[in-house]
């Protein structure tokens, strides 16, 4: 694994991360108790492949996954903006889980060609769950495209998926804070 | 009683079962309702407490184990309610009701959770006292119910085995997480103690006369402490009962639990349950929305 490979998979591990972290706010709220359910367990999958992914990464620069996953400063995490944001409008949570969707989906399948085995293994074995997301997403695209407020909502975030990775909204420095909590209040390498 | 009704009543107490479709009396039928629809509210409540803690779970693991635990406690809510729904009330009404105060849920969800200690201790000890009473509920003489209820005890016993293993990382961690752990069992105890209810005479107890539930109260308790105490014990942690012993006859005795600040919290006067009645009635009201789409579409 070269330099940008790593930085590429560090990228999507922290979209997943922080999109797990956001849709697992949904848990015990959601519009719905199936939704509760789908949204738990989509959360739990993002963070699924976050922590292979961080893995990964940490193996080839001897670390772990949960202190490439809680130990970095905010401003050196690599997720784009558009999972950052606490988004508890049922509709732009939906927008965001159909842009996301679309953009990982294009990001897995060039993963899958990559020429080390083990990356193409685990973005095959990753596409495999997603693809259960995107349809999940597609049959709440379908239900609310006439909606005014979705439509409206997908305008808005659309731009930020090409927003670039090099600054953060305030809303992540929010999220690390409450994220951290709990690990920061004893020293480093406490077991939890 | 109707000779119809009597012999229903000698049929569920000799053992006998009864499906959704068969003749019940009316009487059995509401407290059925009434019954299950209340264990519906507590899980769908119980998620508050341990949402909060959702985001500060300090490693991937934890987080994992924490999502689909609160994820489990709504997938039973969801199915308790579709008995409920089956019985004649549908869950749409079970939630008005919930949010308007008009039902109840169980008094430990009630509670604030304060520190990471409570997620262990939630899942330890608030979850086996659960799994006491819903064990029982597999003999119910409703059996669509006691049906879910295997699920439902099989994964809530994953639940405690996470618990267990929050509470023994945190029991060998630091001095300070030690103290997240006692503190806990502290604030807990009293509401643990009262979660199985008052020592009402089983066969006074309307819900064990119809065999909705196939124990006694104070069963449920004795079965809690012999259970539980020695292990909390083992582990290096105090109980805040000065009395709590083991009698020579294999009884445990304790202090009277405050029966008063039972009957106080489920009635809706608990620390955090306007709280989190609050949030349960914003969250439904602005996705009201999102129901009318669905139901369009199903329409």
């Amino acid at each position: 694994m070269n330099e940008s490979e790593a930085r590429s998979l560090l990228e999507i591990a922290d979209d997943e991360l922080i999109l797990g972290w956001r849709d697992s706010e949904w848990t015990g709220i959601a519009p719905l108790l199936e939704e509760d359910v789908a949204f738990s367990s989509i959360a739990q999958n993002e963070i699924g492949h976050a922590r292979a992914l961080y893995e990964l990464v940490a193996g080839e620069q001897g670390t772990t996954a949960d202190e490439l996953a809680f130990d970095r400063a905010p401003e050196e995490y690599r997720c784009t903006r558009l999972v950052e944001l606490r988004l508890l409008d049922w509709e732009k949570t939906i927008a965001r889980h159909y842009l996301y969707e679309q953009a990982d989906a294009a990001r897995l399948e060039q993963l899958k060609q990559s020429d080390d085995a083990e990356i193409a293994g685990l973005a095959a074995k990753i596409d495999r769950e997603e693809a259960y997301h995107r349809m999940h997403a597609q049959m709440w695209f379908d239900r609310l495209k006439d909606e005014p407020r979705f439509t409206a909502a997908l305008d808005e975030l659309r731009p930020l998926l090409d927003a670039g990775r090099d600054e953060h909204s305030p809303e992540l420095a929010e999220l690390w804070v409450e994220m951290t909590m709990v690990r920061r209040s004893q020293p480093a390498g406490t077991a939890w | 009683m109707t000779e119809r009704e009597q012999s229903f009543l000698e049929y569920v107490q000799s053992g006998g079962q009864v499906e959704a479709t068969d003749w019940m009396p009316d009487d059995y039928r509401a407290k059925l309702i009434k019954f299950i629809e209340m264990h519906g509210n507590s899980e769908l409540m119980g998620v508050l407490p341990e949402r909060e803690w959702i985001l500060r779970a300090p490693t991937l693991q934890r987080k994992l184990a924490l999502t689909a635990k609160v994820q489990d406690e709504v997938g039973h809510s969801q199915l308790i309610y579709r008995v409920v729904e089956d019985l004649g009330k549908p869950r749409e009404q079970c939630l008005d009701d919930l949010i308007s105060g008009k039902a109840k849920f169980h008094n430990v969800f009630h509670y604030p959770t304060k520190t990471w200690g409570d997620v262990g201790v939630i899942a330890w000890l608030v979850d086996a006292a659960a799994i006491i009473s819903q064990k029982a509920l597999l003999k119910c003489s409703y059996a669509p119910y006691a049906r879910i209820m295997k699920k439902i005890c099989w994964e809530e016993s994953f639940h405690i085995l996470h618990g267990r293993d929050v509470v023994l990382t945190l029991m060998n961690g630091t001095d300070a997480q030690r103290e997240l752990v006692q503190e806990a069992v502290d604030r807990w105890w009293g509401p643990l103690m009262q979660f199985h209810g008052n020592p009402i005479a089983k066969d006074e107890d309307p819900m064990y006369v119809w065999r909705i539930k196939s124990q006694g109260n104070e069963e449920a308790r004795q079965q809690f402490l012999d259970g539980y105490v020695p292990q909390i014990w083992e582990l290096g942690l105090t109980v805040p009962d000065a009395d709590l012993r083991k009698n020579d006859d294999g009884v445990w005795e304790y202090t009277e639990p405050d029966w008063d600040e039972l009957r106080s919290v489920v009635t809706g006067h608990g620390p955090k349950s306007q709280d989190r009645l609050d949030l349960r009635r914003k969250a439904r009201e602005s996705s009201a929305w999102v129901r009318q789409v669905v139901l369009a579409e199903a329409a």
